[in-house]
């Protein structure tokens, strides 16, 4: 006999080869039945079937064993629990099957077996040298397997038979097969082996009658073994070339829902409506932000987005199948608000990226396959492979999407590199710097080689070039540790009725020379970041905190823009120039506010600080009339302890009146220089727009303001204005902020842009009502001040000009990068903020006051302001019976349960704590304390519980 | 190829050999020495065979893979040769020595298997325009003992008469992706037909006559030969001079008659032993442990 075979069989790679494989296999001759009346085998005499069993089934009343189809652990592995299971034979042949086709339930069989060792004994037949069948050609695997089974069942009956010859015939052990396959039942009987259904046997058996209860609904043997493709495939990109042309099909970026994964929409430029997606096989494997083709369906068949919040929140792995979806998406409401609804042909372009995130914990830890939960929400959990399993489950890893085929429920992909462990707060920053592609490594050699050396000092030919203005009155007013300032102000009489005031910014074009390492480096950075702790520069340390700074009492080199003024605050005449200043003090706001109010302090900055004051105020009515909008969004800020740099308190920025002040001189200053820039250059002006938002944005804020009882008007942003100033309502004082937030989601975001490339008319600045804007008071922190500052430079004769300057194209580009850039950074500010409270939440639960932002079919979002932090609240859990009766009315729209009605803007109480329930995926939890509803809400704790002694307090600088 | 140190002496019993029909080892001048062959070894590859002529020693394993075909034949897949002169055989194919003579080698089965009548190239078609097999033929010669041509080319028919190409049950485009199911049963394949892969005839000519199955003692002999690749229906399909003498018009012709004469029993032959070795079914595999 030949102890050695081999097992072929074809695999079809990654990338798509076919590879033959080839295993040895090796039998053996001492594996050994495990049957106590044997004699033949050398085992040692702990076996588990027993020498007499006991039958206590009708169905066959001789002592028997039982050998076990894979079918029956696959559809009936509760009953297998039971007790009532003696003297049970597990092939490896059916162990094997059962990995393969279910985890759950071979993680279910290990477990039982591992618990009842006396009952349930595996025979190793795959490498016994009797009982190993090879694959006949034509026979598919499970017709191999069945006959292996098959196989064993007929090797026990003739092994045990030599060592019973002695026994009478109806004390003999026989070998029962219980299997669910009808064929495989029929075969076994031919070859004289008594098979029997599960449900027949269990039935049969008298000893314990409840065990039918835990019957599964008989199951016909469904093989499952052909993997019908769970999507529909993807047109061929000539067809869908073709089709676009056409016109039969639309040419978008798709955009996951954050609500909804199985909901999605695709904006097609040039339509006011974007069109809707829903169901696996609509979105048809697209990723968040792929550019795809769409088409449309008929128009009955159109539908509005469902109103339910839904994650797919597996804690398991469901495998490749798709959970039945209907039921998540029936409930959306037909009839009204019909939207264009579509479905994906085709992909016309991938924008996968790497993406960061954990592994989702594995039923079997040691298997290579394994589904990655990404962090950000929009894209779908990614199965990848890998054998470190068990290492990176504590870490925050990086994952890259190779593929998605049509037979793979999720996109598969590959390990890229970890970051390091879970809740770390180093790696939480890395990941969302990462996530949000904002360049943070160290600036490199040739940048640095770009700087000026130390010590360094204002040249005499330097200050000949520029205007003295070191005897000016100049101080600065920023926010508390604050160390990039780039703006200074003055204010001085120059008659009763003409004052000057003047705007002074930090020269940075000076160290920043056009087509260096320093200049690219900073073009690509585009802006200084801002995290809670961290501050990302744009460019290095020693410009942005010292020589650029325009610190006290040290002479640096500035941009400025000065006024005269009459005391209306009507500008008489502006004038630009690079100069040299020399700042008396740097203020914080409260400082200057302190200044302004004390009328005990008479010295000449706190005069100069009290007339700006007064006329920024006219100023700002002015604007105000005009139209401008005064938004709102929560922000906060944290307390940090300086030991361990974890947040120890959260305090809303406070709004005074000297940051308003600070804010309208530079918004001034800004408006001048555009205006002056664009003058002298119509074409390449790198300028600011704020684009009207279409009246579609404003649906929801609309909506919003009706049930409010507030008709609110936005047909221009003065009338908008004015209708946000009149919705007050005295008994909800924090409606109108709330308002405001809503206001400020339907706006569109404003972009750099060069001012070849749009037409005038659409210069305005929609928030600020302004006809004409840019930004040119932070060039330490944002590169298109300094592209402004060069360009004014150039405007005003003190420097020379270069060609990419003046090329729109250019200009437009390095705008296209910075608006992606500013974006970004603006996601990355708010991931970091959002990544401190939770680490805020670590060690506490707290009750707090919150408003519904909107209230949904399923769930209330809501808005915590003392954080800025929006949870939502689930009302009906998605497997159980609604715990609380919620009626939902999507007219108006509200939840009403007994007699609690919640709507939009209700003020409630909310418990937040953090969600540990896993170690690896903690989130911040919301739960309902008042309007108490049974079954909903949860008792209150007063409770504070913060266990550091921390009087060390670091305030984080912005 | 190996150089044989040959006497005068010993050149002209060679010579009067082959003139009296009587060569050396006893055979007359269209006789072939004694073949071994020997397929399926390699169980990695999708077909495999292994020769041995007298001493020539040839392995030969092919590899099915699936790619994009070529864009002026989109409806076919392709065959590739791989010859690698092992320095078992010899000292000097040690490093780079043996590239020369793979090339030749390699080049001529490519000419010879390029005539539409040796083999069915559509039938390596998996989706037109977009995926095809490719048989990736590796040649190892193992041992040099005179007659590489004839070996070679008797050893990569048996290999390709054995290579299973997997079956693909569904393809159809996803996107701009191919879209392939594999059939899972291994045994679920099929094969080439390889009834007229042409089998490649070397005739050596000594003094006034040629013979086939040269010895290396008889190459040595010899200054000029040629290589005829004979497919199973008698058709010749690529030729190559040998050596640096020249031929005759006159014997040439017979020498291709010749040629064409003994290819076609060699196919024959070849045939009708690998269909025997086929209906034995599964035997134990002897490979080189003998």
């Amino acid at each position: 006999m030949d102890m050695l075979t081999s097992k072929i069989f074809l695999r079809k790679t990654k990338r798509g080869k076919v590879l033959k494989v080839v295993r040895e296999h090796y039998l053996r001759d001492d594996l050994w039945c495990g049957s106590d009346l044997c004699k033949k085998c050398n085992q040692e005499n702990s076996e588990v079937l027993d020498d007499a069993p006991i039958s206590s089934s009708t169905l066959c009343a001789c002592p028997h064993y039982v050998v076990v189809d894979t079918n029956v652990v696959l559809h009936q592995i509760d009953v297998l629990e039971s007790p009532a299971w003696k003297n049970v034979i597990v092939l490896q042949t059916v162990l094997e099957e059962t990995r393969k086709r279910s985890t759950n339930n071979f993680k279910k069989l290990k477990e039982i077996m591992a618990t009842r060792k006396d009952s349930f004994y595996v025979f190793v037949n795959e490498h016994h040298k009797d009982t190993y069948v090879e694959r006949k050609p034509g026979e598919s695997a499970n017709d191999r397997n069945d006959r292996a089974i098959r196989k064993a069942c007929s090797w026990y009956q003739t092994h045990l038979e030599e060592s019973q010859q002695g026994r009478e015939k109806k004390k003999k052990v026989q070998i029962i097969l219980l299997t669910q396959d009808f064929k495989n039942r029929e075969q076994a009987l031919k070859e004289g082996i008594p098979a029997y259904r599960v449900d027949e046997y269990v039935k049969s058996l008298k000893d314990f009658p409840d065990l039918q209860e835990k019957l599964a609904a008989s199951h016909s043997d469904d093989n499952a073994e052909n993997r019908e493709p769970l999507f529909p495939e993807h047109w061929a990109p000539t067809r869908i070339m073709t089709g676009i042309k056409s016109g039969k099909l639309l040419q978008g970026i798709f955009h996951c829902s954050r609500e909804n994964f199985l909901e999605g929409s695709v904006s097609v430029e040039g339509q006011d409506k974007s069109i809707l997606l829903q169901g696996h096989a609509s979105l048809n494997r697209a990723v968040d932000g792929d550019i795809v083709a769409v088409e449309l369906l008929p128009e009955d068949k159109w539908t509005s987005p469902s109103g339910i919040v839904l994650e797919d929140q597996e804690d398991q792995d469901p495998g490749d199948q798709i959970e039945k979806e209907e039921a998540l998406l029936t409930n959306s409401t037909k009839g009204k608000d019909l939207q264009p609804t579509g479905k994906i042909v085709g992909i016309i372009r991938r924008k996968w990226r790497q993406y960061c995130g954990i592994l989702l914990p594995s039923v079997l830890a040691e298997g290579t396959r394994h589904l990655f939960v990404p962090a950000e929400r929009k894209i779908p959990k990614i199965r990848i492979e890998t054998r470190q399993a068990a290492t990176l489950s504590s870490q925050k890893i990086i994952v890259a999407i190779d593929s998605w085929p049509r037979t793979s429920r999720y996109p598969l992909g590959h390990f890229v590199r970890a970051l390091g462990n879970i809740g770390d707060k180093d790696t939480e920053n890395e990941v969302l710097l990462l996530e949000h592609d904002v360049p943070h490594h160290s600036f490199p050699e040739t940048v640095l080689a770009c700087l000026p050396s130390m010590p360094w000092m204002i040249s005499q030919e330097e200050v000949n070039c520029r205007e003295d203005l070191r005897n000016l009155d100049i101080c600065s007013v920023d926010p508390p540790g604050c160390t990039d300032i780039d703006d200074a102000l003055h204010f001085r009489e120059l008659s009763p009725n003409l004052y000057e005031i003047g705007v002074h910014i930090a020269d940075v074009s000076h160290f920043v020379r056009p087509d260096t390492a320093l200049d690219k480096e900073a073009a690509n950075r585009g802006t200084t970041v801002y995290l809670v702790d961290r501050r990302i520069d744009m460019v290095p340390e020693l410009l942005s905190s010292n020589l650029c700074s325009l610190r006290p009492d040290q002479e640096r080199l500035a941009f400025s823009v000065i006024w005269e003024v009459t005391p209306n605050a009507e500008i008489k005449k502006t004038r630009f120039t690079k100069s040299v200043i020399r700042s008396r003090r740097a203020y914080t706001y409260a400082e200057a506010q302190c200044s302004i109010d004390d009328p005990l302090q008479q010295n000449e900055l706190a005069k100069s600080l009290r007339g700006l004051n007064k006329l920024a105020k006219i100023m700002k009515k002015n604007r105000m009339e005009k139209g401008a909008l005064q938004l709102s969004s929560p922000e906060i800020r944290f307390e940090v302890s300086t030991e361990t740099n974890d947040p120890i308190d959260v305090i809303s920025k406070p709004m005074l009146d000297t940051n308003s002040m600070v804010e309208e001189f530079m918004l001034l200053a800004n408006i001048s220089v555009a205006e002056h820039i664009f003058k002298h250059f119509p074409e390449c002006a790198v300028l600011r727009r704020h684009p009207v938002p279409p009246e579609s944005n404003f649906e929801p804020f609309l909506k919003a303001g009706k049930t409010q009882g507030f008709t609110l008007d936005v047909s221009s942003n003065k009338s908008l204005a004015a209708s946000l100033d009149a919705a007050v309502k005295p008994d909800n004082v924090y409606m109108n902020t709330m308002l405001r937030i809503l206001a400020t989601r339907c706006m569109m975001q404003a972009v750099y842009f060069s001012s070849g490339t749009v037409a005038q008319v659409d210069f305005y600045h929609y928030g600020l009502a302004a006809p004409i804007y840019t930004h040119f008071t932070s060039p330490i922190r944002r590169y298109a001040d300094l592209l402004v500052h060069r360009l004014l430079a150039v405007a005003i004769s003190a420097d020379v000009t270069y060609a990419e300057l003046l090329d729109r194209k250019c200009v437009q580009q390095l705008c296209n990068n910075l608006n992606y850039r500013h974006k970004m950074s603006q996601y990355a500010q708010r991931s970091s903020v959002a990544l401190h409270t939770h680490l805020f939440f670590r060690h506490r639960v707290q009750d707090e006051d919150a408003y519904v932002l909107s209230v949904r079919q399923n769930a209330l979002q809501v808005l915590i302001p003392k954080y800025g932090l929006e949870g939502s609240i689930y009302l009906k859990e998605k497997d159980e019976d609604s715990k609380s009766a919620f009626i939902y009315n999507p007219d108006e729209p509200s939840q009403t349960c007994d007699n609690i009605t919640i709507r939009t803007f209700d003020r409630i109480v909310v418990q937040v704590s953090l969600d540990s329930k896993y170690v690896q995926h903690q989130k911040i939890a919301v739960h309902l304390v008042q309007p108490q509803i049974a079954g909903l809400s949860v008792e209150p704790i007063k409770t504070v519980n913060v266990s550091e002694p921390t009087p060390k307090k670091l305030k984080s600088g912005n | 190829m190996a150089e044989i140190l040959l006497s005068e002496a010993e050149k002209a019993f060679i010579h009067h050999g082959v003139q009296d029909d009587l060569r050396c080892d006893g055979r007359t001048r269209l006789d072939y020495r004694p073949i071994i062959l020997e397929t399926g070894l390699v169980s990695n590859a999708s077909g495999s065979s292994r020769l041995r002529l007298a001493n020539s020693d040839v392995l030969v394993g092919v590899k099915v893979e699936l790619a994009s075909p070529l864009s002026e034949k989109p409806l076919e897949g392709r065959l590739e040769f791989f010859v690698d002169c092992s320095a078992n055989a010899t000292p000097e194919f040690e490093g780079r020595g043996g590239e020369d003579l793979a090339n030749e080698i390699c080049r001529f089965l490519q000419m010879s298997y390029m005539s539409g009548d040796t083999i069915n190239l559509a039938e390596l078609s998996v989706l037109t325009g977009q995926q095809c097999w490719v048989l990736y033929v590796d040649i190892l010669i193992l041992e040099c003992g005179g007659n590489l041509y004839d070996t070679v080319s008797l050893a990569v028919k048996s290999a390709l008469y054995t290579t299973q190409i997997p079956s693909i049950k569904v393809a159809t485009m996803d996107g701009d992706q191919p879209e392939l199911e594999l059939s899972e049963d291994p045994y679920d394949t099929k094969r080439l037909n390889t009834q007229n892969v042409p089998c490649l005839v070397t005739l050596m000519k000594i003094g006034n006559h040629y013979l086939v199955d040269p010895t290396p003692e008889e190459e040595c002999c010899s200054s000029s030969g040629v290589v005829v690749a004979v497919s199973g229906t008698k058709k010749i399909t690529a030729v190559r001079k040998i050596g640096s003498g020249s031929l005759h018009p006159e014997s040439l012709v017979s020498m291709l008659k010749t040629a064409s004469e003994v290819g076609t029993v060699v196919n024959k032959i070849l045939m009708n032993k690998l269909l025997e070795e086929e209906r034995a079914g599964k035997t134990q595999k002897v490979g080189f442990m003998r």
